[in-house]
This record gives C-alpha cells, structure tokens and sequence, in this order.
C-alpha cells in the first residue's frame, strides 16, 4: 500500500524534534546550516529513493525473508543482529529522550525508572503483535494526532512573537560551507524509509512517485519549521542556549479561549502518542529482525528472551541516564546513523540488485 | 417389514413418564398406533392430520397413500433417530407394516415481541421471537433474496440446540464464513442455551475484554448485516441474533442511523463516540488533573475544583473508586429490582446518597457531575455488550492515572487503541472503518 511509506517517513519527520536535531542544526546557524539542509534533503531523498527501488523488486518480502536462503547462517545471524541493533538504539534513544522531557515538564517527581516501566510494557505489547496491525496502528495514531500537531505549528507560525526579522537574519548566513555532520543530523527526517526493510512485507504493490514529491515537500517543510520557528521565536543569537528549543518554543504559545490554556502540554500529550508509536515501529523492526536470526519452530521461547532484553535495558539505562548526557549520546548517533544508512543502502544495491527473486 | 420388535424397543428404551401418550385407533379394519409426547407435540397438527383424515378416508390403500403424500409425514429412517424424533416432538405412527414420523413439533413463544433492549424511535418496532422458524421467516420477509441460504446445525451435547447459520451466497466472505463454521464445530459444551454463551467462549480460546461478536434483537438490524455480507446465527429459544464479524463501528452504530437523514445520523454518531471517549477517559482524568497536574488547567479552573474539594478528606483516587462502585452497584441493583420498585432505587441511589455525600463532605460536587456524566454517556452505547466492555476499560485508564497522572491517561487510552487493533472478529481488524455497501 503506497500511503503506508509516507506514513513511516512522516513518522520520523514528526519524531525529529524530540530527537536533538534542531537544536544540533541551530548551533550551525551561522555556520552553514540553511546549506546543509538543502544538501540532507538531497542526501536523503537519492538514499530513499534506491532502498525503495531495491525492496520493490522484492514485493511483499521482508529482509530477512530476502536473505534467508541466499547467505549462510553465522554472516546472516551478523547481519541481521547488527541491523537489529542499530533499529533498537533509534527507539531507545528516542525514548530516552522523550522520558527526559516528561520528567522535566509534567512528573517532576516521578522517578524516570518507573515512568520509563509503562511505556515498556506498553511497548512489549504493541511490537510482538503481527507487522500489518502495528501499521493499523500507526494510521490511527498519526490520524488522531497529527491535525493537533498542524494546530499547534499554525498557531506557533502565526504567533505575535514570532519574529520574522531574525529568520530573515539567519537566512543572510546562507552562503558558507556546509558541515558534514549538520547534513548527517538534518538527513534523520528522511530516515524512516529504512522501516521498509520490514514494512515491506505491506508493500505488494511499487510506489507512485507521487509518494516521493509528497515527501519532498514535507520534507523542506518540516526541515525549516523545526530550526526557523525556534529562532524567530527566541532570536537568532540566544536560540542555541536551551537544550529543548522547540518544546520551549511552543511553551510560550497560549490559547486564550482554550481550558488548557498552555499549548506545551496538548503539545507533549500529543508527543506522548507519536513517540511510542514510533519507537514501536522501530523497535518491530528490530524485533522482526532477531526473529529472523531464529530458525523455524523453536521461536516462542526466544522471543521471550528478546522481549525480556528490550524491556530490562531502557531501565537499566535510564537509572544512570544523568551521567551520559543523552543529547550528547543522540547526536554521535544521529551522525553516525547516516554513514550506516549509507553503507546499507549501498549494500543492498549492490548485493541485492544481481541476486534474482 | 415386521414392526413389533421394533415398537416395543421404542416402549422399552423411552422412560415412563407422564406426558408420554401412546394410543390406538381402530376404525372398521383399519387399526394405527400413535406415540408422542404431549407436553411438546401440537395436538390440534395431530387431530387435523391424522386422526381426522383416519376416520374420513375409507379404505386402507388410500389412507395409505394419504400419508406417504402428506409433506409433514417422513418414512422410518433407523430405530436410533426414531427416538430422538420423538424426544423433540414429533409423533411416531404405525400404521400396517410401515412406521412414519409426523412431524407435529409444538411451536411455543413465537409470538414477536417490542424491542427492549435495542430501543429507536422510528424505524420498526418488533424484535426477534424465541422460535427459530418464527425468526427465519422474519428474516426471509425482510429479504426475499434467491440468494440467501439457511444451513442447520446442532450444538451443545446435552442440548442438541438446533442452530441456523444465514449468509447470502453472493455477497458473503468465504474465508469469514468458513472461519465461523469452523468455530462452531470446535465449540464443546454441554447445555447451549442462547447465543450470548458464544461470546463467553471466545473468551476461552482467546481471552477478549470487546465483544468480537454482536447480538441483536431486531430484525432490521440483521437483514441489513445479511445485505452487508455478513453471516448470521439464529439460535432456537433465543430471541437474539448473533451477527459475524463485528466490529467497533458496528457496535457503535444504532439502527436510528438509517431513520434519519443524513447529517442528523452522521451526527448521532459523533455524540456517541463522544460519548464513548468521555465514559472512558473522564473519571482518570480527574485523578490525573486534580491530584498530578493542576497546572494543565488554567489558573481559575483549577481554583475551583480544588475549592470544591477542599473538605474531602482523601486524595482524588480514594474518592473516584468510592463513587464508581457506588455507580456499578447502583447499575447492577437496579438490573436486579423488579421494574415497579427500579426506580425507587434510581432515586434513592441517584439523588439523595449523591446529595448526601456531597453535604457530608465525603466527595465534591464536581465528582458527582463527573460519575454521573460517564454513566449517562456509558449508556449511549447502541450495543449493550460493548457498553459492559467499554464500563470494564475505564477501570483500566483510572488505574494508569493513579499512579502516571495525565501521562498514564494518555497512555492508557493508546494502549486500549493498540488492544483494539491488535483483535480480530472473524479475520477482520477490529478498528476498520471502511463502509461496506449495502
């Protein structure tokens, strides 16, 4: 089904500003960020667009299923665990993240271990259950959400407070050398095609291109909001100072004839819903993945033990979580994430494209 | 064929007992013997189609003939179905060397009753019977469709509770209609009394909290659901009609939909998924927004819940649970109570106890508005099996709130989504809103 991708890639695009990515673009205001932008948007949509081209010669197959007979079992056991790996700590670190914010901003007192518990169990539930309903549950959850979330950006874009002049000001550092790591954090907005490598068992039919010109759109979209909305909101000098600048910025929308009168907490409700949902797609997919490591018939007890791993970790983490300086962990990855997406990318072109169906 | 052995078998294995007739009539040189139960047998079938025709038509061959053409009268298959025949109501002859069952079956309550449950101001006003064929034809006159098929079967190994299975062939899903053929023959019980107990043993294979399938008392409803593929249950004594696959929009949907016009229905609609969000998010939400975070609201209205409930002498929870039990029993009691004296218990439950308690200081006056706005909209739910699984869920999401606030609601409330969603009725996502034609 062609709206099923765009969901996953609007997904992540939603994601970014609870995952670091403005405020480590808006440390390059000055310094080449309008330009790597415009350089991620290309990155990303070329990467996009030849891991779909790839997966559509395989309808209705997922990676592992591809590779299951093609590779022998220890390099397919590797590869399929690395993968796994690298899905689970894009979900962790998302909810990471997000269990900061809320620890933060509405439970202050409310120990972030215990807090983190209920999103796991509710994690633990959603990814085991078949791939087609997490995506049923994806719809759902961006339908209910996302017209509040357009709410919220309107309001913000349309605000008093908004300053225009200081985007325009961030707009004359146009021409200067772009910065490879701010083009790897800005390229995370594209990233959830990489979803495919499972979510392709959807996907019996190919993609219109259509889907792409949506994506792209959204994409320019979604890029500028999320570093100029903060900078017209708290100037372009001060707006690296805060570690959350989007979250700070819709704090300082009000709606006036509203009984929540603070649009920050109907804005980090709604996160509530997208971020589980989008850790649980990625860790599905991570899950999926060490499913496809197992071999047929013996798997329950297995994916027990996997499920066990993915809830005890979070926890231990988010304990010492004070003494890792998640935004700083969030941002090695996030660069690191597209040299990864890169590499895979490549792999699959090169090895999948001579292997027959 | 020498029938003697035969009979006496029959006198021998069937137990003594009063209603149990067995009676000879002679007229000239004809002679018959009849056995039948009476207290389940139509004896005025029996006077119009045996005894009378017996002594009017003269001679034994035309008799004879007489009842080998009468379509209520079937050959002797075998001694064992004989006696079954026989316990469920049909009257055994014998006549010369030949033995015919008369089937002359005592049709009880086929009377049509009013709509009680499923209540709508327009539209038709008569619910199902309790007699299958009464039910069938109500079914076949609202859809005079070639098409339709009515297959028979038996469950329950003590009841032997015959049980129709009605589909139209051309619009029907296969796979929905062999996965419910296969869940029938998989269903081992003893005493199969009304379709409701279906929904009681999905639960056993697989545990649901949402009713995966709908029971209903109105023809209209079913021959709608026939028209819209789906396969339907008529069970003998029954007065309800189970329809498969269900699923959360047609729970949600009433009859009165289709009686009105168009933006009047799509609006009823609306109001009850409102309903529907408000029974089972609104008493968490107090918990949440009284105890966890008065800082959501905005400054004046946080004020004035905590004014009004300044001299409560516990936190939030304590005094939720307390009025929602209050409801539940007050729920209950007045299902139980006979109609005369039900709404003394309203009254009394509703009114004073929740004047009371607020005089007395033992809850706010805001809890009271806020137990008795989720009841009432508890009760806008068309379908009462759901309106049960929705009164359950909200225990669920308060118990979130107790301990997460406004994070526990919201994420109380995604995993009942994500509950949903992961059910099915009958290989059909239980959240799907796609319209089927009718």
């Amino acid at each position: 089904m062609n709206r099923y991708f765009l969901y996953l890639v609007l997904l992540n695009m939603l994601t970014n500003v609870i995952i670091f990515v403005p405020k480590f673009l808006l440390q390059y205001r000055f310094d080449g960020m309008l330009i790597s932008i415009i350089i991620a948007i290309g990155v990303g949509m070329a990467l996009m667009y030849v891991d779909s081209l790839v997966f559509a010669r395989f309808p209705g197959q997922g990676f592992p299923d591809i590779i299951q007979d093609q590779l022998n079992k220890p390099l397919k056991t590797i590869i399929l665990v690395t993968f796994a790996l690298f899905w689970f700590i894009a979900g962790l670190l998302t909810l990471l993240g997000y269990i900061d914010i809320l620890h933060r901003f509405i439970n202050p007192e409310l120990s972030k271990a215990w807090l983190i518990a209920i999103f796991l169990l509710i994690l633990c539930f959603v990814i085991q259950i078949p791939t087609k309903k997490v995506m049923y549950l994806l719809e759902i959850i961006l339908f209910i959400n996302v017209p509040f979330i357009v709410f919220i950006f309107f309001k913000a874009v349309t605000s008093e407070y908004l300053s225009w002049d200081s985007i325009f000001e961030a707009g004359t550092h146009f021409y200067s050398m772009p910065n490879i790591s701010a083009v790897a954090v800005a390229s995370y907005v594209f990233s959830g095609y990489t979803n495919i490598i499972i979510f392709n068992r959807l996907f019996k039919v190919k993609l219109k291109g259509v889907n792409f010109l949506i994506i792209f759109g959204l994409s320019i979209l979604t890029l500028f909001t999320s570093v100029m909305v903060p900078i017209g909101m708290h100037g372009v000098d001060k707006v690296s100072e805060y570690i959350y600048p989007w979250i700070l910025m819709v704090d300082s929308l009000r709606l006036p004839y509203s009984p929540i009168e603070r649009a920050l907490f109907i804005f980090l409700m709604l996160y509530i819903n997208i971020t589980v949902i989008s850790v649980a797609v990625h860790w599905h997919v991570a899950f999926e993945l060490m499913k496809g490591t197992f071999s047929r018939g013996k798997g329950k007890k297995k994916n027990r033990i996997v499920l066990a791993l993915f809830f005890t970790i979070p926890i231990l983490l988010v304990i010492r979580i004070d003494y890792m300086q998640p935004e700083l962990l969030s941002v090695y990855w996030l660069i690191a994430r597209m040299f990864f997406e890169i590499l895979a990318v490549l792999g699959f072109f090169f090895f999948l494209k001579r292997r027959k169906v | 064929m020498n029938i003697h052995p035969i009979k006496e078998s029959i006198k021998a294995n069937i137990q003594q007992s009063e209603d149990l007739v067995i009676k000879e009539l002679k007229a000239e040189e004809k002679y018959l013997e009849v056995i039948y139960i009476n207290t389940i047998c139509d004896e005025t079938q029996l006077q119009d189609f045996l005894i009378k025709p017996f002594f009017e038509i003269g001679e034994n061959s035309h008799f004879l003939s007489y009842l080998l053409s009468h379509p209520k009268v079937k050959l002797f298959d075998s001694k064992k179905t004989v006696q079954e025949e026989l316990i469920s109501g049909k009257s055994v002859v014998f006549f010369e060397n030949h033995i015919f069952l008369l089937d002359s079956k005592l049709d009880k309550n086929n009377t049509v009753t009013e709509t009680s449950v499923e209540v709508t101001i327009l539209g038709p006003q008569s619910g199902f019977s309790e007699s299958l064929p009464t039910n069938v034809g109500l079914i076949r006159q609202r859809y005079p469709e070639k098409t339709l098929v009515i297959e028979s079967t038996n469950i329950g190994s003590i009841s032997k509770t015959s049980v129709n299975i009605v589909y139209d062939s051309k619009k029907v899903d296969q796979d929905v209609l062999n996965k419910v053929k296969e869940f029938l023959s998989s269903i081992e019980i003893e005493m199969f009394q009304s379709g409701e107990q279906l929904l009681d043993f999905t639960k056993k294979s697989k545990r649901t909290l949402f009713p995966t399938i709908m029971v209903t008392e109105r023809p209209d409803r079913t021959a709608v659901n026939i028209a819209a593929g789906k396969v339907i249950l008529l069970i003998a004594g029954s007065p309800f009609a189970m329809l498969m696959p269900t699923v959360l929009k047609d729970q949600m949907s009433a009859m009165a939909d289709i009686y009105q016009t168009y933006w009047i229905g799509k609006f009823l609609l609306i109001v009850r998924y409102i309903g529907l969000i408000t029974t089972i998010t609104l008493p968490a939400l107090y918990v949440a927004l009284t105890s966890y975070n008065p800082e959501v609201f905005r400054a004046q209205l946080a004020l004035s819940v905590a004014g009004s409930r300044h001299a409560v002498p516990y936190p939030s929870f304590v005094e939720v649970i307390i009025m929602l039990l209050m409801m539940e029993l007050l729920m209950e009691a007045s299902i139980r109570l006979p109609k005369a004296i039900g709404s003394t218990a309203t009254t009394v439950g509703g009114l004073i106890l929740g004047q009371a308690a607020t005089e007395a200081g033992l809850v706010s006056n805001i809890m009271i508005i806020i137990v008795s706005l989720g009841a009432i909209s508890n009760f806008v739910i068309p379908i009462s099996t759901f309106s049960f699984a929705v009164r359950v869920s909200k225990y669920f999401i308060l118990l979130l709130s107790i301990f997460y606030g406004l994070v526990g609601v919201i994420l109380g409330v995604f995993m009942l989504l994500a509950y949903m969603v992961s059910l099915d009725s009958f290989g059909k996502p239980y959240l799907t809103f796609r319209e089927e034609r009718v």
